[in-house]
């Protein structure tokens, strides 16, 4: 007897009506979204032929520098790649690879930044180009430490779980973790989703006028955005005053999460990027305010055509973490025994007992994670990643990736035609238009 | 001793005279009509003497680290957020979130607190002389909320770590507070602490702390139990 598979009542489903009914809770996960979602492998570049012509891919020059921020701050940040590493916390990941990041970062030219739990001074040391995240916890919050970044970022939400705080289970939460967040050691630490000192748009503009004073007018402030009601929240960010806007969509990472916000809350990263360059046209600052994409970028492809949607740059957190060693087969793990998945499928971030050690605390495990190797691996990738844009653009008759634009794409499914507002390849419709 | 007014200079003007008279070791620095102009004295990183003759608006005071600021005046949103070190004297009623995140130092307070008075308070003391809001240390980490006057609702809700202290009466407590009952030494030492800041009286404290129920997930799902 062969039986048809069941869409509402999947293996998966009832496996997770099971976990729930032990639990008494919701589920816990990292990594992100399991939704299905229309994401840039539904688009693609309609690259040179007759009507134009390309320049030569493997060597002409092509400038992948960008400028952002630079509308209010003295010095804007200036990176020689449009990627740049998201904030992860010291505590969700290990120091080592908190250095391994910045070092990596450093190594290309680009930027990376903080987290959820105050500024590693390590990670300052290794790090040209730091970012330093100003969440609603405010852990390890520190004017000193904030005076020696290169951009601050106010997080307003993160779209693995926006309308929510951090997670960090207290596995992670060790002596040295617990003490820079002032907090008990061991606790399961819930992190607060309202900022303590402003709360609307209006309390934001003082709030980044004063971010200014204290860094003297210096360096870019940024907003960074859970995806979900974007045209009206990137206006209202720009209208508060942010340099820089950054749209973190629902496929996102995340070292700890609820499930059903991974799941369930914000959209994909195509149409938040289109919304939100929308929306900043429509008041005028458009190019003037930056606008960061990030959520589930994965290669030079997906960088190029976000950029070709209107994002001046975009921002990894676990494509870095890939490159770093996260699910990799490494001779000292031993992944079905330490973390009862096979390395490829890992998601247990939030366990702090992660093989490779990256997601970790744990002494032992955190000392299988060389940084000046992880370093190397992750400025590779992002050479690697500089190079396919760089590639793309070229193929494109293009020498700058700023000169990327909508019309250079096409969408391969209807849904991306509407949500990326490019037409459907093989006809001049723009769906939804 | 150096006079600044503030009618006369822009908000960055101002911030960075004060700035650059705390760098030149000035023994007191006075900011004259204020205007309750938000961010004034904002991301002073060494110490130094700042007077504010008059009403200041949010932020005021604000990442600071080592300052003594006084002002003569009420205060907006945010007073003293994110202090590391130093203190702030505030003669009047301060809005809401006043000591918001501080880390270490001292903020008095002359009159009332708005709501969210201490919230997410990592270190160091708030005294307020009078009542304090809604929501009064909300997720407060470390640290003292001294409240010679009463509490609004919701006091120390999910608060972590650290004491609130109320002269007064309390609205309700917040989730995952309670009652503990101060030692006859606290309480001198408390009192001690309040003729030191012209406060007169001696409240009969109530303290409240964290009942860490919230502390930990009660369950663990079967994979997390044999890993975590």
């Amino acid at each position: 007897m062969v039986y048809g598979s069941n869409q509402i009542w999947a293996p998966w489903t009832v496996d997770d009506i099971h976990s729930k009914a032990d639990l008494g809770r919701y589920r816990i996960r990292g990594m992100s979204t399991h939704q299905r979602v229309t994401h840039f492998d539904d688009l693609t570049f309609l690259s040179t032929g007759l009507t134009r012509f390309p320049l030569e891919g493997y060597k002409e020059q092509c400038s992948t520098r960008v400028e952002l921020g630079g509308l209010n701050a003295e010095n804007p940040l200036i990176l020689e790649t449009p990627i740049y590493i998201t904030g992860m916390s010291w505590g969700a990941l290990s120091a080592n690879a908190k250095i391994a990041l910045g070092k990596a970062a450093s190594m290309v030219g680009t930027a990376s930044c903080t987290g959820d739990g105050g500024m590693l001074p390590a990670e300052r040391e290794v790090s040209d180009k730091l970012i330093y995240q100003v969440l609603p916890s405010r852990y390890g919050a520190d004017p000193n430490h904030m005076a020696t970044a290169q951009a601050i970022e106010i997080v307003v939400g993160q779209g693995a779980k926006p309308g929510t705080g951090g997670l960090l289970m207290g596995v992670k939460v060790l002596d040295e973790v617990a003490e820079s967040r002032d907090l008990p050691p061991g606790i399961d630490q819930r992190s607060p989703a309202r900022h303590p000192d402003w709360l609307g748009p209006d309390d934001l503009a003082i709030k980044i006028e004063q971010l200014r004073e204290a860094t003297d007018w210096k360096v870019p402030i940024q907003v960074k955005l859970g995806a979900c009601r974007v045209a009206d929240d990137v206006k209202l960010a720009a209208k508060a005053g942010a340099d820089a806007i950054v749209i973190d969509s629902m496929v996102a990472g995340t070292g700890a999460s609820a499930e059903v916000l991974l799941d369930h809350s914000g959209i994909p990263t195509v149409p938040a990027i289109v919304l939100a360059r929308e929306a900043l046209r429509e008041i005028g600052l458009y190019r003037k305010v930056s606008l960061i994409a990030s959520g589930g970028i994965r290669n030079g492809a997906d960088v190029a055509k976000a950029l070709a949607l209107g994002a001046d740059a975009c921002a990894i957190g676990i494509a870095a973490l890939i490159a770093l060693n996260c699910n990799r087969d490494i001779p000292e793990a031993d992944f079905e025994k330490e973390i009862g998945l096979p390395a490829g499928q890992c998601n247990r971030c939030h366990t702090g007992k992660c093989p490779v050690g990256i997601a970790t605390q744990d002494p032992e495990l955190t000392k299988r994670l060389d940084p000046d190797e992880g370093a190397e691996r992750v400025a590779n990738f992002l050479n690697s990643m500089t190079m396919e844009l760089a590639l793309l653009t070229r193929s494109l008759g293009k020498g700058d990736v700023k000169s990327l634009e909508p019309e250079d794409l096409a969408a391969l499914t209807i849904e991306a035609s509407a949500m990326a507002r490019v037409p459907l390849v093989g006809t001049d419709k723009v769906f939804g238009m | 001793m150096v006079s600044l007014d503030a009618s006369e200079l822009t908000t960055r003007e101002l911030n960075k005279q004060i700035k650059a008279l705390a760098e030149e070791g000035v023994d007191e620095i006075v900011i004259t009509n204020p205007a309750a102009r938000h961010n004034l004295a904002v991301g002073i990183r060494r110490p130094c003497n700042i007077k504010i003759e008059g009403s200041v608006g949010y932020y005021a005071a604000s990442q600071l680290d080592g300052p003594e600021i006084s002002i003569d005046g009420n205060a907006g949103w945010a007073l003293g957020e994110n202090l590391m070190s130093g203190k702030i004297s505030l003669s009047r009623s301060a809005g809401a979130s006043v000591a918001a995140s501080m880390r270490g130092g001292e903020v008095f307070v002359g009159g009332n607190a708005g709501a969210r008075a201490g919230i997410s308070m990592k270190g160091g003391t708030l005294l307020v002389a009078g009542d304090s809001g809604f929501l009064t240390g909300f997720m407060m980490q470390k640290g003292r909320i001294i409240v010679c006057g009463s509490i609004g609702e919701a006091a120390g809700d999910s608060m972590y770590e650290g004491t609130i202290y109320v002269g007064g009466e309390v609205g309700s407590l917040g989730a995952d507070s309670r009652y503990e009952e101060p030692g006859e030494d606290e309480l001198i030492e408390l009192w001690a602490e309040l003729e030191q800041n012209g406060v007169a009286g001696r409240p009969r404290f109530r303290k409240i702390v964290s009942e860490k129920k919230l502390y930990h997930y009660d369950t663990l799902e079967r994979f997390e139990r044999t890993l975590i």
